[in-house]
């Protein structure tokens, strides 16, 4: 029952968020007074979940979705390249970071010019870092190249 | 109403306002004619480089983006029957063929006109429903607050995209990210885990700028090879008389039915374009014309989506709720600058109010003469390689993301919706409602707490509320709204 994975994944989400709402702290009646305890809310909104993942899954069964199709190297190749972002930044350089992944992520979208992808690459992060630390007074994350700009 | 129309003829004397709303409106063509970048993720991508303005320089920007990517998206849904945006769509039905027979020119200047008149004539209704609606909203306490804000998110089921069980699936998804973090009277910890950097909450901005940019970004990379088919064209043609006495009634028709539609909580441009699209046929008296150039339906569905734009702020500034995907952007600028939307916003900054209200009214003009001598040049912009846009987008909005906080969580959270958001398009799930559930996350659950406090926890109170017992009424009928319709069609047939 593949139609089924989407309700399920909901289902399963939706059970998760409510143990983890079990788990939250319960505040003194005198600050609740009349209202709902923190917990009470997201409690309440997963159950809707539940109920409307039901009528998903009803409605898949007389209904099934349509096919998805697997996507290429090009979407997975940019969520990777997110991963790759994600590791340059916390460990190298935001700046560096950004320019490896847009010239990774010309070249993996069917740039074929690599001067192209490599100017888009470097001209990018350059003029929008200039943009917003010398008008909108943003300061960077410290890391090798803002190391040596900031000093 | 002197003081407004001081305020609104203020922007048309405010050199630096002109130009920076000039300015915009050349990004906001640039922006709706790109295929994937429409209003909502340009207005997104633009947010964090308002941080340095003045609050009506800044929500001029963004309104200035809604309104005229909102009709650039029709300059490509004519020439290479793509739209720009979504709310462009139903303008390739007629557009393109008609520019297919060698009237582009004749298309796009009935686009242009229609909406200019569609987007001017909702800023006017603005002017006039957003203040008394404000003066409504002065008697709302939280039960009527809470009421109206289920009343909101009931709208979700109705919204084009996704389905009506998907589409409340998102909104109730995005009410509970807003739980995330302390509770706003206990203080007790959400969701957090151990990160107190999310004490405040989920920061609205990157989420936005992972759902529409990001998850754009994905979507458009199963799209590179696809190749355009351009159709020439001269010059952009003004209306000729004849012209004009076959759509005039279309278009008044059209600006009624996108204001109202704007007005609607959660409905946009897209909804309104399509109905404005079908009314237009249902009262031809050429329906065969319709879906081979006919001009009634450029006429109709571009005045309805421009019409919408006007009709889209007045909840949005009013009542706190958005109106469309690009207004939940707005009223996240909105606060982001000090203004917290609301009644109250026409009492105490009622000279801002009417400067934005001014600032749209501007730039609705501002793009029918871009629309007229430039619409050529733009067209060509849409074929930039997207091998070469995306990978700036995805700068822009990385970089855009952490200069909001300076925080590189905001980063990652874009990242994460990204993901989160290609996910869910890829299984036919909306991305809009997850923003409008994130917006009104925060209200419903306070006011709903606040009514249970008012009425010692005797919830069935609020029922007896009569404007709450309204919304509730409105509420019922939002959510099977599509089961009714759907009900009426079959008996029909």
């Amino acid at each position: 029952m593949p139609q089924l994975a989407i309700p399920a994944i909901i289902t399963a989400f939706a059970a998760a968020v409510t143990w983890s709402s079990l788990q939250l702290e319960l505040s003194p009646p005198m600050i609740v007074g009349h209202s709902m305890q923190p917990r009470v809310f997201p409690i309440f909104l997963m159950v809707i979940c539940i109920v409307l993942a039901g009528i998903l899954a009803w409605q898949y069964r007389s209904e099934p979705p349509e096919k998805v199709k697997l996507e290429g190297l090009r979407t997975w190749g940019s969520i990777a390249l997110f991963v790759v972002f994600y590791l340059l930044t916390t460990y190298v350089d935001m700046l560096i970071a950004t320019a490896v992944v847009v010239f990774l992520m010309c070249l993996l979208w069917g740039e074929r010019r690599i001067y192209v992808a490599g100017l888009v690459g470097l001209v990018t992060p350059t003029v929008i870092f200039f943009l917003f630390d010398t008008v909108l007074r943003v300061r960077f994350p410290r890391g090798l190249l803002t190391n040596w700009y900031y000093g | 109403m002197i003081d407004a129309l001081q305020a609104i003829g203020s922007v048309f004397l405010d050199p630096y306002l002109i130009f920076l709303i000039f300015i915009t409106t050349i990004i906001g063509v640039v922006i709706g004619v790109l295929p994937g970048l429409g209003a909502t993720t340009g207005a997104a991508l633009l947010l964090p480089f308002t941080l340095t303005m003045e609050p009506v320089n800044a929500i001029a920007v963004l309104a200035t983006i809604y309104v005229s990517a909102t009709f650039a998206g029709s300059i490509t849904a004519i020439l290479i029957n793509t739209p720009g945006t979504a709310a462009a769509a139903a303008t390739t039905f007629d557009g393109y063929p008609l520019a297919k027979r060698g009237e582009a020119g004749r298309a796009l200047g009935i686009a242009v006109v229609a909406s200019t008149i569609g987007g001017v004539f909702s800023v006017i209704v603005l002017c006039f429903a957003a203040p008394m609606l404000a003066r409504v909203a002065y008697e709302f306490r939280p039960p009527e607050y809470f009421a109206l804000t289920l009343f909101g998110l009931s709208m979700l089921a109705t919204i084009s995209s996704g389905g009506t069980v998907k589409n409340l699936l998102g909104g109730v998804f995005g009410v509970w990210l807003a739980t995330i973090g302390a509770e706003p009277t206990t203080g007790i910890e959400r969701f957090m885990f151990g990160n107190y950097e999310l004490y405040e909450g989920l920061a609205f901005v990157p989420v936005f700028i992972g759902l529409f940019a990001m998850s754009e970004l994905l979507v458009q990379s199963r799209h590179v090879n696809l190749a355009y088919e351009t159709v020439v064209m001269k010059a952009v043609k003004l209306p000729s008389r004849e012209d004009y006495k076959r759509i005039w009634k279309t278009v008044a028709r059209s600006c009624g039915i996108g204001t109202f539609i704007g007005i609607l909580p959660a409905e946009g441009a897209t909804v309104a374009s399509m109905i404005g699209y079908a009314e237009a046929r249902r009262w031809s008296k050429k329906k065969d014309e319709f879906g081979k150039g006919s001009i009634e339906g450029i006429a109709g569905a571009e005045a309805a989506n421009n019409a919408a734009t006007g009709g889209a702020m007045v909840p949005t500034m009013v009542l706190g709720i958005p109106g469309s995907g690009t207004t939940a952007v707005i009223l996240v600028g909105l606060m982001v600058h000090g203004l917290r939307p609301g009644p109250y916003l026409f009492t105490e900054q009622v000279d801002k109010v009417y400067q934005i209200f001014g600032a749209m009214m501007l730039a609705n003009l501002m793009f029918l003469a871009m629309g007229l001598y430039a619409a050529k040049l733009f067209a060509r912009i849409s074929l930039v390689p997207l091998q070469v846009l995306w990978p700036v987008v995805f700068a822009l909005a990385a970089i855009g993301a952490y200069a909001l906080n300076s925080s590189l969580l905001d980063v990652w959270i874009v990242l994460i919706f990204g993901v989160i958001g290609f996910l869910a398009r890829r299984h036919g799930f909306a991305v809009a409602p997850i923003a409008v559930g994130l917006i009104l996350g925060e209200m419903v659950e306070t006011n709903l707490q606040n009514s249970l406090k008012m009425f010692d926890g005797q919830w069935w109170l609020m029922f007896t509320q009569p404007l709450a017992l309204l919304f509730f009424v409105f509420a019922f009928l939002g959510l099977f709204s599509p089961a009714i319709v759907k009900w009426f069609a079959r008996r029909d047939a």
